[in-house]
């Protein structure tokens, strides 16, 4: 059964100070994030304390300011990222979509990119030959399809990344907030396959600033401030 | 220690299962390094040709004329261009891989494995410059070649632990990218790669015998410009591996998590 279950935890960034003759006045920043310093070290405290559960059939949105967390927690969601405390379980299949561009060579075409996409997501030759037409239909970018990646605009770009990341019918599905790159043709399209992808008992977590993505696609909402959750409805 | 090795074989056998990832990635960094190029890869083995037949046609004084001081220089620099390119892009390639490491949950050993494969397909144009000296310079083809290869194989067995240990040192220690660039340039003359130890007192002595690179070159290279079977230098490379693939496993398996901090 598809779940995700957090319970209590806190990731801290540590970055190393170089050394530096200015005196090292403070502004409070208005955003998310705190720093502290411990030792020689600078640490940025992103998540903090953070438990919730969903089950399947769950999209969650995710909002706060800039530097609330919303990028990290995606992450060690995603297993880039071991928290510095607590647990985690996660059961289901998990992609995700942080940055257009990773995992697209410039220089490759999009085919060719559709391929090394599926191959890191660990697909076998025959998933990726199977689904390579209905990516390349999704994505409607035609013949552009065999022009290198750097050729694309921004919305093509998260046109195809959306397409390949959703063609497997992940369990669990992943999103910064990028995902309004795309069109409004394009975003109803997304939308559509969200909704299918949800009804089929997955779960979706998706970042964005834009409210009314958020409610149209959402279920659930989660607000991060400071790395710590403030509201969950 | 029992945790950090099975840390290391995870992650190592999640690789192996992504074999076609790295397999794939390298080829398109090869094809990248080269796009729009009208020879191509061919430029790797242009480029050795060029610079060790400058060398051996050039610098040739009346002792070094013969062929088997151009076959000791060719195998020399073959397999020192190798070990050098390895080690000195080793240090950086976590920094490189930032993106992917930061946007993906592969396993550190595909990046290993793909750097690995990158240095051996750009090896195989080398050799191939190599062996066109061999025979240019009139040097004869004869069977002990063959016991070159088990000299080979184990350059090719000690790469990824070589990637390994010089990348995690690199991600750690950021200044040592340029400490490693400089070693390796110096470390040119303190192995027997164009100079030839036969028995001398003082510094080359030691840096023959305290050198581990010169039993990697010996081990390919005594065969074809001795006919014999390497067996000391086989030992020694071979006891060298075992430790350098001891430390990377270590490595991996205590740091692999942390290097996503890192970058
Ligand atoms: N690689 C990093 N190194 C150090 N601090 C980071 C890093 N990534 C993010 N942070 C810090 O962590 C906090 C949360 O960042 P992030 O998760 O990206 O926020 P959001 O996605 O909500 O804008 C911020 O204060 C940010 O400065
Ligand atoms: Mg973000």
């Amino acid at each position: 059964m598809t779940a995700i279950k957090l319970n209590n935890v806190s990731l801290v960034y540590r970055l190393f100070e170089k050394l530096t003759l200015s005196a090292p006045g403070r502004r409070r920043s208005a955003l998310g994030g705190n720093i502290a310093s411990s030792g020689t070290k600078q640490v940025v405290q992103a998540l903090d304390d953070v438990s919730f559960e969903l089950k399947a059939g769950d999209r969650l949105g995710l909002v706060g300011p800039n530097g609330s967390g919303k990028t990290t927690l995606l992450k060690v969601l995603y297993g880039i990222y071991q928290p510095s405390a607590g647990t985690i379980s996660i059961a289901g299949k998990v992609d995700a979509l942080f940055n257009i561009s990773i995992g697209f060579r410039p220089e490759a075409t999009g085919r060719r990119n559709i391929v090394l996409r599926g191959l890191i997501s660990g697909w076998t030759a025959a998933e990726i030959e199977e689904k390579m037409e209905e990516i390349i239909d999704f994505s409607e970018l035609g013949d552009f399809i065999d022009l290198p990646f750097k050729a694309y605009s921004q919305g093509m770009a998260a046109r195809l990344a959306f397409a390949a990341a959703t063609a497997l019918e992940p369990e669990i599905l992943l999103m910064d907030e990028w995902i309004g790159a795309g069109d409004a043709s394009f975003q109803e399209k997304a939308k559509r396959r969200m909704d299918e992808l949800a009804e089929k008992a997955g779960i979706i977590v998706l970042a964005s600033h834009d409210d009314t993505l958020i409610q149209r696609v959402c279920t659930k909402r989660m607000v991060l401030k400071n790395g710590r959750v403030e509201s969950l409805t | 220690m029992i945790a950090a090795l099975s840390g290391a074989f995870d992650d190592i056998s999640k690789a192996i299962r992504l074999h076609r990832v790295w397999i794939a990635l390298a080829h398109e960094d090869i094809g990248d390094q080269h796009r729009r190029t009208t020879l191509g890869p061919l430029w790797m083995l242009v480029n050795y040709f060029a610079f060790v037949g400058t060398f051996v046609f050039v610098f040739v004084t009346k002792d070094a004329i013969n062929p088997s001081y151009i076959a000791y220089v060719a195998i020399g620099m073959l397999v020192w261009f190798y070990l050098n390119e390895t080690i000195s892009v080793s240090v950086s390639l976590f920094q490189r891989e930032a993106s992917f490491i930061q946007g993906t949950t592969l396993p550190l050993f595909v990046y290993v494995m793909r750097l690995t494969m990158q240095c051996v397909i750009r090896a195989a144009y080398s050799m191939a410059g190599c062996v066109l000296i061999l025979l240019l310079s009139g040097y004869g083809t004869n069977m002990n070649w063959l016991f070159s290869v088990p000299g080979l194989l184990l350059i090719i067995l000690a790469t990824p632990a070589f990637v390994v240990v010089f990348a995690f040192l690199g991600a750690f220690f950021p200044d040592s990218e340029f400490i490693v660039g400089n070693m390796m340039r110096v470390g040119m003359f303190f192995t027997p790669v164009f100079w030839v130890y036969s028995g001398q007192e003082g510094v080359q002595k030691y840096a023959y015998h305290w050198n581990p690179f010169t039993y990697f070159l010996e081990s390919v290279r005594e065969p074809i410009t001795a006919g014999t079977f390497p067996m000391h230098a086989l030992a020694v490379t071979g006891y060298f591996c075992l430790g350098l693939w001891a430390l990377a496993l270590l490595l991996l398996g205590l740091y692999r998590k942390r290097i996503v901090f890192l970058i």
